[in-house]
């Protein structure tokens, strides 16, 4: 109950100025008008948190991702359709270039309906694998819904899911139970660093085809936790796309829906999920901004540093080798209204890497101080004893935020030639100036005793 | 354990609401056997499954044995074919878990067989042994039967290497780097570069004693500075100005300092040396040299 509070409580604050870091035009693709009903609630959250709204069916002749070359929407909900293809406006490469240029997806599938071929192309292009049968489901008949799948066990109830690893933020989470009704399961490719589960099937869970004429499954598409009900990527330059394998996820139906899992009477929260699942596909969280960056020579003494944010950084193009040098960034993490101090999760550094072609220096960087919407992290170390053109670049990329690339290039100068120890500080070097002393002195010498040196004894001579 | 605690309340539950859901999965009539490559039939090991308790020790897969699980599926007490039976190994570690599906027949009679080659490498890189769990359920109300079996012990043959795939690219904190500077320049014991400086200085005395016994002397340094008292003192003095600019020019003055000094000086010493060498010619010439 005190999550459901809670919750008013967020959409109440949220009705008031949520919006996503990139911007706010939504472009929902539903074929049947008449189908909008079934999504009113999750639609109106979306509304209430500042997203305008426009709804095309996917036959539309008006309907277009890009306008005048550039996106028409900053998001696009892709919901299922009846048709076997979306038509020429949403092919798989008009997708792709709609993230391309940084546009965000929610992709729902529907194991009823058949997944469209453009969408199928665009999955497979991602490395992320469907059932190629229509109709496949996902049933596990440990986690199902006795109300309302007594027989089919086809309504998964699951619980909110975990961090994905324990240095990754959990951008999901929650308390509660999602009921995932007839969803399509995707397979992620391992290769990709992109792609992230997000909520993973039970380990007893299956895929498989209720048309199958076998009483039992022989060959199932996939088995336990590798199949996803909901899975996302995150592309290089930070598009988002989420596939979500069951669109009844989203529908007024499922959002707050009693329901039985192994006799015990629970109440759904799939508006809580699918409230998480869009504010990070459409960039309300999980969004990070780089503030100022500072390099400077730390000379061991207290230094005015430039850290207002409304002066230009004013950092150094040159710096010697060996000498030392503090650095230090500053991370604002978006959360839904405004930036706040990015923390990492609780085994996750930000890391410094000064470089030229390949890191000389990776170091971890830690917190210094906080202001009021951003963490400054910082270190300080001493320049590599090799000259060059260097990188100071801070190359932060974790699952489910947006990737940071920061570079900034400085000159790497070796020594000055009156900036190495002089040459009575060596110890090796004084049998040489010793030398040199003699030879002044012996020179001297010589110029006197020329100059003012009677002849010797005449016996001297004599002999001689 | 919260498994069973769940299952045991869902089946009090059930079945003080429903009387119809009171059946539940599980098998029976369990054979284990290990068969080795070219051993004899019945030779290798055989063990019975009881659906309630996991097997004692566990068992052995070497490199060359098939595993071969028998088992009858049964609803409440009667043997029936139901829709999803697995058997679930689950990798402790890391956990990966991989199923193998039971053909199971209408009977009931099911059967899985199972070699090195059909496991992924991680199961065959652990060193625990692998939790075997048998998992059945089927549509309907019978509660499903989940519970480990056995413990699957992979002994791999040591000289087969094994190709364990690189690992994917994941996006993670990396390790730290930290450059690792030259060794700064090294000067030899202090006490060697002593010795050797001191034979250098020792030069100076030798030199003045060598000069000496050969008659090395000042005597006419009065007698030149009677007869050309300024450029004698300007031509000694200009030649010890010149070693002065050098020493500053060695400790602090660059060379824009140090070439009109030495220009000065060396265009007093070219003038008063030719007066100072000619003073002493006139003395070689007096017969005096």
């Amino acid at each position: 109950m005190r999550w459901l509070f809670s919750f008013v409580l967020a959409t109440l604050l949220a009705a008031v100025h949520a919006v996503s870091y990139t911007g706010s035009r939504l472009l929902v693709v539903l074929e049947d008008a008449a189908e909008k009903e079934k999504y009113g609630v999750f639609l109106g959250d979306l509304e209430s948190r500042g997203y305008h709204i426009t709804t095309e069916s996917p036959k539309s002749d008006k309907l277009s991702l890009f306008k005048h070359g550039e996106r028409a929407y900053d998001h696009v909900l892709l919901l299922p359709s009846k048709a076997k293809g979306l038509g020429p406006a949403l092919t798989a490469n008009l997708l792709l270039e709609f993230m391309k240029k940084e546009g965000n997806i929610l992709l729902a599938l529907s194991s009823e309906n058949g997944t469209p071929s453009s969408v199928n192309s665009l999955l497979l292009e991602l490395d992320i694998h469907i059932p190629s049968d229509k109709g496949a489901v996902v049933v596990d008949h440990f986690n199902y819904d006795s109300t309302s799948a007594a027989e089919k066990h086809d309504v998964l109830l699951l619980p909110f899911p975990k961090a994905l690893r324990p240095d990754v933020k959990n951008y999901f989470g929650g308390e509660g139970v999602i009921a995932v009704p007839r969803a399509v399961g995707q397979v992620l490719g391992n290769d990709s660093p992109l792609l992230a589960p997000v909520l993973r099937a039970p380990s007893t869970a299956y895929s498989y085809n209720p048309k199958d004429e076998s009483d039992i499954v022989e060959d199932p598409f996939a088995v336990g936790a590798q199949l996803n009900l909901v899975s996302v990527l995150q592309a290089h330059n930070s598009a988002r796309l989420a596939v979500l394998g069951s669109a009844e996820v989203l529908q007024n139906a499922w959002f707050a829906e009693k329901a039985t899992l192994n006799g015990q009477a629970v109440k759904t929260a799939n508006r809580d999920f699918s409230e998480k699942l869009t504010s990070w596909t459409f960039k309300e969280t999980g969004v990070l901004k780089v503030g100022k960056l500072l390099h400077y020579q730390d000379e061991g003494v207290s230094k005015k540093l430039n850290t207002s944010g409304a002066l230009p950084e004013n950092n150094p193009q040159i710096y010697r080798i060996k000498s030392d040098v503090a650095f230090q960034v500053e991370l604002s993490e978006y959360s839904k209204t405004h930036l706040v101090p990015f923390v990492p999760a609780d085994s996750d550094v930000v890391q410094l890497e000064f470089s030229m072609l390949s890191p000389f220096h990776r170091l971890n960087l830690t917190p210094i101080s906080k202001t009021a919407n951003a963490t400054i992290f910082g270190v300080s170390f001493k320049t590599p004893d090799q000259h060059g053109i260097f990188n100071f670049r801070v190359n932060y990329r974790r699952p489910f935020l947006t990737n940071i690339e920061e570079k900034r290039q400085v000159t790497v100068r070796h020594f000055a030639h009156d900036e190495w120890p002089r040459s009575w500080q060596i110890s090796g070097a004084w049998v040489w100036i010793g030398g040199i002393w003699v030879t002044v002195f012996g020179w001297l010498a010589f110029v006197a005793v020329w100059l003012w040196s009677a002849p010797a004894e005449k016996t001297v001579k004599k002999t001689q | 354990m919260r498994f069973l605690s769940t299952t045991i309340t869902s089946f009090l539950l059930s079945s003080a609401c429903l009387v119809s859901a009171a059946s539940s999965w599980g098998f029976e009539d369990a054979t284990l056997t290990v068969q080795t490559k070219g051993a004899g039939v019945g030779a290798g090991v055989k063990e019975k499954l009881s659906s309630s308790a996991p097997l004692a020790k566990s068992v052995k897969l070497g490199a060359t044995d098939t595993l071969k699980l028998l088992i009858t599926t049964t609803d409440g007490k009667k043997a029936k074919q139901p829709h999803q039976a697995f058997l679930t190994l689950t990798d402790p570690t890391t956990g990966v878990e991989e199923s193998f599906v039971f053909s199971v027949k209408e009977s009931g009679k099911g059967k899985v067989d199972l070699t090195q080659k059909d496991l992924p490498f991680q199961f065959l890189t652990s060193s625990k042994p692998i939790p075997a769990s048998i998992v059945i359920g089927s549509f309907g109300s019978s509660t499903p039967y989940q519970a480990r079996v056995f413990d699957l012990n992979i002994a791999r043959d040591p000289n087969v290497p094994l190709a364990v795939p690189a690992a994917p690219e994941r996006y993670t904190a990396e390790n730290e780097i930290h450059h690792i500077f030259r060794d700064d320049p090294k000067s030899p014991p202090k006490i060697i570069t002593l010795v050797f400086t001191a034979a250098v200085l020792a030069a100076v005395p030798i030199l003045l004693g060598v000069w000496a016994t050969l008659g090395a002397n000042l005597n006419h340094l009065s007698k030149a500075f009677s007869n050309a008292p300024i450029s004698h003192a300007l031509f000694f003095g200009s030649i010890l100005a010149m070693e002065g600019i050098f020493f500053l020019y060695y400790t602090t003055w660059n060379l824009f300092q140090t070439l009109p000094a030495a220009g000065v000086v060396g265009l007093v010493a070219f003038l008063s040396g030719s007066r100072a060498l000619t003073e002493v010619q006139e003395r070689r010439l007096a017969g005096l040299r």
